[in-house]
């Protein structure tokens, strides 16, 4: 019920949804999110940037977060995906799929586990553009959103 | 004790003069490993190599090698080889390649230098196919397993090194570190500022200097014992991990455990 990978190639959409609801027909809703390297961010003008992770690490955390999001909702199946290595401006770059008899279960842990994902999986970018290479910084927004699951959950 | 037979009595080189010797069947096997990052091995299983399958690529390389062995060795004798086997085995746990080599023949010397040589060159060969996505990869635990045949017979090393008493074993084990050790990895900005991603520290010298068995102790300890660790590990925001789970400063470490140092994460 849990796909969770860590792949250099980009991955099929299509494909990982239909895995999703292979011969079931209790799936109502098939919740995605597709992030995708902006060409600006802390500077203008980036024009690759590239991924490093914590193998092994990785993979624990994101069947972790996979785990929590399923304990959350009642969910049928999670499928997330991040790419690593060397990706530029308009490659995708993160996929995660939730599938739920409900839509709004399907919402609601799309969106934890990317909210979980972005503060506890142990990714790191490093932006390349015209003036520089730099290693990106954490936001306090994602921060936030990540401990707002925390407090409504009490 | 046994001489060098490369060496004659005046020390010179020379090639064995082996015409005298019976042909008898021979076999020799010899294994290497190249350690690389999980990743690495992940993509070269899943075949997604930008150059094509790297594992059959190794090991018609290594095949090659072997039947080109006296090009590259100087008092080799050319060999009419019977059969070459290079196996390559995907090991998790290195996590890498474990690359083993047969060589035979029927013939008046042994063939260890060309299973030897496969070995070296299938890992040779798995380094420069995967060089552009990896450029830490480790050769090593190059060496003969076994022989078999001639006028010095059977020849084992796991025997050897029983009879031996020696500290090798056949599947070695992570000789980088030993029991009281923890491995302490870096990650992103903070392997780039160290210009290193690892260490080992022995618990036992933290002990001795009197720091608590906790992630708090480790830092103070590292901080004290190398200059440059101080500003990274009292760096804002920074994450530690101990044997893949996030931890905070009281997190207590033992022997074996790995623990990572990492810059807040940005990934998404």
């Amino acid at each position: 019920m849990f796909v969770v990978r860590v792949q250099y190639e980009v991955f099929d959409a299509g494909a990982e949804v239909a895995k999703l609801t292979e011969s079931r027909t209790d799936v109502g809703a098939v919740t995605t999110f597709i992030g995708l390297v902006r060409d600006f961010n802390e500077r203008p003008d980036v024009q690759a940037l590239t991924l490093e992770h914590y193998p092994g690490m990785t993979e624990h955390q994101l069947d972790l977060i996979a785990n929590q999001a399923a304990e959350r909702w009642p969910l049928l199946g999670v499928s997330i995906i991040h790419r690593v290595g060397r990706l530029a401006p308009g490659d995708p770059i993160v996929f995660v799929a939730v599938a739920s008899a409900h839509r709004q279960d399907g919402f609601e842990a799309c969106h934890f586990i990317m909210d979980y994902l972005k503060t506890k999986a142990p990714f790191w970018k490093k932006e390349h553009t015209a003036s520089g290479d730099y290693w990106v910084s954490s936001r306090s927004s994602d921060q936030q959103a990540a401990e707002r699951w925390e407090i409504e959950h009490d | 004790m046994t001489q060098f037979t490369h060496l004659d009595a005046k020390g010179q080189a020379h090639m064995v003069d082996v015409s005298a010797k019976a042909i008898t069947s021979r076999t020799a096997t010899a294994s290497a490993s190249v350690r690389m990052n999980l990743a690495t091995l992940e993509l070269i299983l899943s075949g997604g190599h930008a150059k094509g399958d790297v594992l059959a690529t190794a090991r018609i390389a290594g095949i090659q090698a072997a039947k080109r062995t006296p090009d590259l060795i100087p008092l080799c004798h050319p060999l009419m080889l019977s059969k070459v086997s290079v196996e390559l085995t995907p090991d998790a746990s290195l996590p890498g390649i474990r690359i083993q080599a047969t060589c035979k023949l029927s013939g008046q010397t042994g063939v260890e230098m060309e299973a030897l040589t496969a070995a070296s060159v299938a890992a040779l060969t798995l380094y420069d196919m995967c060089k552009a996505v990896d450029k830490t990869m480790l050769i090593g635990d190059l060496r003969v397993l076994e022989k078999r045949g001639g006028k010095s017979g059977d020849w084992c090393a796991e025997d050897s090194a029983l009879h031996q008493n020696s500290v090798l074993s056949p599947s070695l084990p992570d000789s980088s570190l030993s029991d009281s050790a923890l491995q302490v990895r870096f990650f992103a900005e903070l392997r780039e500022q160290l210009k290193q991603d690892e260490i080992a520290v022995s618990l036992k010298e933290l002990e001795l200097a009197g720091y608590p068995f906790t992630v708090a102790g480790l830092c103070q300890w590292l901080s004290q014992h190398q200059q440059e660790l101080a500003p990274i590990l009292n760096r804002a925001g920074l994450m530690v991990a101990v044997n893949h789970k996030m931890v905070d400063q009281t997190a207590v470490i033992q022997s074996g455990d790995e623990v990572a140092f990492f810059p807040p994460v940005t990934g998404g």
